[in-house]
């Protein structure tokens, strides 16, 4: 991907790549949203925001990578506005504390992401952000505002989760 | 340590163009923001008999500013964002004669529409100091307006908002 190309002179940096990066920043987003409308939304947002920092000095450089990474931010703060909406439920999920079974070796990814949109939206924020986005599990506990070992249990319960529903899943499949 | 079987559910990014109408207005709406120096001037011109006469009457009763007066037969205006060019025809450059020698002249239909506050308390005001209407009787679908001409006989559509008024938002 060529988004990290240096900046036209006299331009803004932000409109300079929007027409590459667009595609990128909604491409990521769409297939974690689970809705275009929503994904339209959270695209916006992201370069709203881009631009007001470009305009007020506090970019040096822009890049589809960096702007990749706002709209992380603004799906991340989506999921954290849902889970304070939501919140009596999620503590409800969380409450079940499951054993982190082992899962089947051959993992079914379509069945698996079906699953997780199941979930409460913490739990299917973290491991978005853990496994779909390959994010450290530090990095993690920094995007939801949490400690490293409150990530590290928040993870292990969303597993658990997210094996139940998978397995209930395929077992409605059969 | 064994591989986390999760790790198959990365989801590598995969560009997806969007709507296009989406992101036309999308944008729109960050280029305003982005660069204001860089948006282009609307501009208008029109052809005068008199270019003094024409200056003061846009000054005095319309609220233009005059920015530039480098000659007796052009003068350039400002209200606001718009840019109002002001021409007396001729032969002399910037006269704007065609090559067979045929002369643009002020008047006809089309016009510069200015939106304003009070149509009714401004109608009043410019016929008191002797504005020249072709019709003071506010009427329009969407708007109230009013068309008045300046000293050459150019159109001017003042107009107030109404019932079903729209504007693209900013």
């Amino acid at each position: 991907m060529g988004g990290d190309q240096p900046r036209p002179a006299g331009c803004d940096p932000v409109l300079a790549i929007y027409r590459e990066a667009l595609p990128q920043v909604y491409g990521y987003l769409l297939p974690r949203c689970g809705s275009a409308a929503l994904a339209e939304d959270l695209t916006s947002e992201t370069f709203l925001a881009a631009v007001e920092a470009s305009r007020q000095g506090k970019l040096t450089e822009v890049s589809t990578a960096w702007l990749v990474g706002v709209a992380r931010h603004k799906l991340v703060d989506h999921w954290r506005r849902l889970e304070r909406e939501q919140r009596s439920l999620a503590a409800a999920e969380a409450s079940s504390m499951d054993v982190d079974d082992p899962w089947p070796e051959l993992l079914d990814a379509e069945a698996a992401y079906a699953a997780l949109a199941r979930l409460p939206v913490l739990q299917r924020a973290v491991l978005t952000l853990r496994y779909l986005d390959g994010l450290p599990v530090a990095d993690v506990a920094e995007h939801v505002g949490r400690t490293l070992h409150g990530t590290e249990t928040l993870l292990a319960r969303a597993r658990a989760a997210l094996r139940r529903h998978y397995q209930e899943g395929h077992h409605r499949a059969r | 340590m064994p591989a986390d079987p999760l790790d198959a559910l990365r989801l590598p990014i995969v560009p997806v163009e969007p709507r296009p109408e989406f992101a036309e207005a999308l944008l729109r709406r960050i280029q305003p923001l982005g660069r204001p120096e860089r948006r282009a001037t609307p501009t208008i011109r029109y052809f005068v008999n008199d270019l003094d006469t024409a200056v003061d009457f846009y000054c005095r009763h319309l609220g233009f500013e005059a920015e530039l007066r480098p000659s007796p037969v052009f003068a350039m205006l400002y209200r606001g964002d718009l840019r109002l060019l002001l021409n007396v025809p001729g032969t002399h450059p910037g006269g704007h004669a065609l090559p067979d020698g045929t002369l643009p002249t002020p008047g006809g239909w089309n016009r510069i529409l200015i939106q304003v506050a009070d149509l009714d308390a401004t109608v009043e005001s410019l016929r008191r100091a002797g504005v020249r209407f072709r019709d003071d009787r506010p009427s329009g679908v969407a708007v109230r307006a009013v068309l008045l001409e300046d000293p050459s006989g150019n159109p001017i559509e003042l107009f107030e908002p109404a019932r079903g008024y729209h504007e693209r938002a900013r």
